[in-house]
């Protein structure tokens, strides 16, 4: 018996999954949610192991849910469009759903996946979400707090520092971990608005303050909110470049 | 040139006392040679494959040009005196002058020369211009064809999806939705080829589309319209439901309960001014629309009226509005060309 959960926004989408998944009786439904809050929360309690999700859910969209995630199960993208992420999705295995669903796709992703499920060979949501999966700039980061689940905004970030598998959002109000790289925040983000000045350290331009020479080959840059970053020599000549010093 | 022929005759005559007949073949020869060369030098300009430096190289075809006129006129003259009337003291004369001659040649020729290389240089500009002005016409359209075209795919094939859905479910209300699919596909059809529409009409297209976004999310939705407008308003077509289908969403999703959203049309002098309110809770939102732009919105406008002004957005912690304003008289203008 497989445990399953429906996310997706509009009910009639989750009602069309639960019609097709009756001729599967093996796979249980254990529950349907509108948006990424709920499904996050859903997801933790229930601990399923397979969930069909939506992408485009605005309040906390299909991505953002998973990058939360310390262990995603495996996933079923259900999607009206998606260019970009179908391209990912091909690349990694993680099976997708185009909308309108029809019974004979939807049959073939189901057989796919219990096959994997047989073997206990869960394809990874990781490296999908690894990928370029955002078909435009995002303008917020999400991170869980306190089990909490907190949005910032773009503009309240002073800068982003790599620590070991996790990187630390310095904003305003505190900072916040999240288990993710540089690279990727870094490929989500504006890169007119954040440069990555240093292999461990994301700015945003508008924090900077004044930038003064350090070691030979680097800099050290001050910031408004009073810290310092390390500037190496090619964060130095993107700098210069975007800035057009 | 006639003119300028009898003033070469009478001075040769009466200041410098040649008899007619001299005179008159004098300034015949000098005249045909001359305007022989000007010919000569009008050719070669229009030939001239670019524009680069041509005002160097009318320069330098008017002193070539000149000074084989010159020769090609001392030596005709020349031969034609040496065959008739043996006057000696026209030959001196003839050959002191010269560079006289050479002179008036030369300094006629780059006036000729110059204005033909100018006018060369604008025609060449003006052609440049035109085909600027075709490409970004072009490139207009193709734009606004473009952007128009976004607004459609998602909404489509969800309410497909919806379709599917009700077809195992409902198989009556999946034909009611399919019959309202079909009235809002081809209300859009039909308004493509509009520059602008009765605002009347466009609110029909609104009310098709607003009947299926309430089979897609239920009774949750309800949409108030608030009409102080007149009749005769005018709104381009595709710009008020992608912000409707904006207003929907943002107004769905962050909140669980009931959603009114309210559009109030108000035509306030030479501007039709569209408000449209949905509720919005300020912690879950994006600073800025992820996925659902406005900005396709903003450029649309851009590219027909040629503002930034138009579209105008506000929040506060329970509401989020949207104002679009569409300029009347350029409209008017348009209606009135019919």
């Amino acid at each position: 018996m497989y445990k399953a959960l429906l996310i997706d926004d509009e009910p009639l989408a989750r009602q069309l999954l639960r019609t097709l998944l009756q001729s599967h009786p093996e796979i249980e439904v254990a529950g349907e949610y509108g948006d990424g809050f709920a499904g996050f929360k859903a997801i933790q309690e229930h601990n399923p192991d397979l969930i069909f999700l939506d992408i485009q859910m605005p309040r906390l969209s299909g991505f953002e849910m998973l990058e939360l995630l310390d262990a995603p199960p495996a996933v079923i993208f259900t999607t009206a469009f998606d260019e970009y992420a179908l391209k990912a999705f091909e690349a990694h295995a993680v099976d997708y759903l185009l909308k309108p669903m029809v019974r004979e796709r939807f049959e073939k992703a189901i057989q796919k996946w219990l096959q994997q499920a047989a073997v206990k060979e869960t394809p990874k949501v990781a490296p999908l979400l690894e990928s370029n999966i955002y078909d435009s700039y995002q303008h917020r980061i999400v991170v869980k707090d306190n089990g909490l689940i907190r949005i910032i905004p773009a503009q309240d970030i002073h800068y982003i520092e790599a620590n070991d598998d996790y990187i630390k959002i310095v904003t305003k109000d505190g900072s916040y971990l999240k288990k993710s790289t540089l690279a990727h925040v870094e490929q989500t983000l504006d890169p007119q608005q954040f440069v990555r000045v240093h292999r461990s350290y994301l700015v945003p331009v508008g924090q900077l303050m004044r930038i003064e020479p350090y070691e030979k080959e680097s800099h050290i840059a001050l910031l408004h909110c009073g810290a310092k970053v390390m500037v190496s020599k090619s964060g130095m000549t993107k700098l210069k470049t975007l800035l057009g010093w | 040139m006639v003119m300028a022929c009898c003033k070469h005759v009478f001075i040769l005559h009466n200041v410098l006392h040649f008899d007619w007949n001299l005179a008159l073949n004098d300034a015949i020869i000098s005249s045909a040679i001359l305007s022989l060369s000007v010919w000569g030098i009008i050719l070669l300009i229009r030939s001239y494959p670019t524009t680069a430096a041509i005002t160097l190289y009318a320069l330098f075809v008017a002193l070539v040009v000149s000074m084989a006129t010159a020769v090609a006129e001392y030596e005709v003259l020349k031969w034609w005196v040496s065959t008739s009337t043996a006057n000696l003291h026209y030959k001196v004369w003839l050959r002191d002058t010269l560079p006289i001659r050479f002179l008036v040649i030369w300094i006629f020729n780059i006036w000729v020369a110059t204005v033909s290389a100018m006018r060369k240089n604008l025609n060449a500009l003006d052609s440049r211009f035109q085909q600027q002005a075709d490409a970004s016409v072009l490139l207009k359209e193709a734009e606004l064809f473009k952007l128009r075209q976004q607004m459609q795919p998602h909404f489509l094939y969800n309410s497909l999806n919806s379709i599917s859905a009700l077809i195992m479910i409902s198989p009556d209300k999946a034909q009611e939705m399919i019959g309202k699919l079909s009235d809002f596909l081809r209300s859009s059809v039909k308004r493509e080829a509009e520059d602008v529409l009765p605002i009347a009409e466009e609110l029909n297209y609104i009310q098709s589309y607003l009947a299926i976004e309430s089979v897609r999310f239920g009774d949750r939705l309800q949409v108030q319209i608030d009409k102080q407008y007149t009749d005769d308003a005018t709104i381009p077509p595709f710009l008020l439901q992608p912000l409707l289908e904006n207003a929907i969403k943002f107004g769905l999703y962050g909140r669980t309960g009931d959603v009114a959203i309210t559009i109030s049309i108000v035509l306030d002098g030479p501007l039709l001014t569209i408000t449209i309110i949905n509720p919005y809770d300020a912690d879950t939102q994006p600073p800025r629309g992820t996925g659902f732009g406005l900005e396709g919105i903003q450029r649309r406008l851009y590219l027909l009226y040629a503002r930034a002004d138009l579209l105008e957005t506000k929040k506060d912690d329970t509401h989020f509005t949207t104002i679009l304003k569409i300029p009347q008289h350029h409209v008017q203008g348009a209606t009135d060309r019919r």
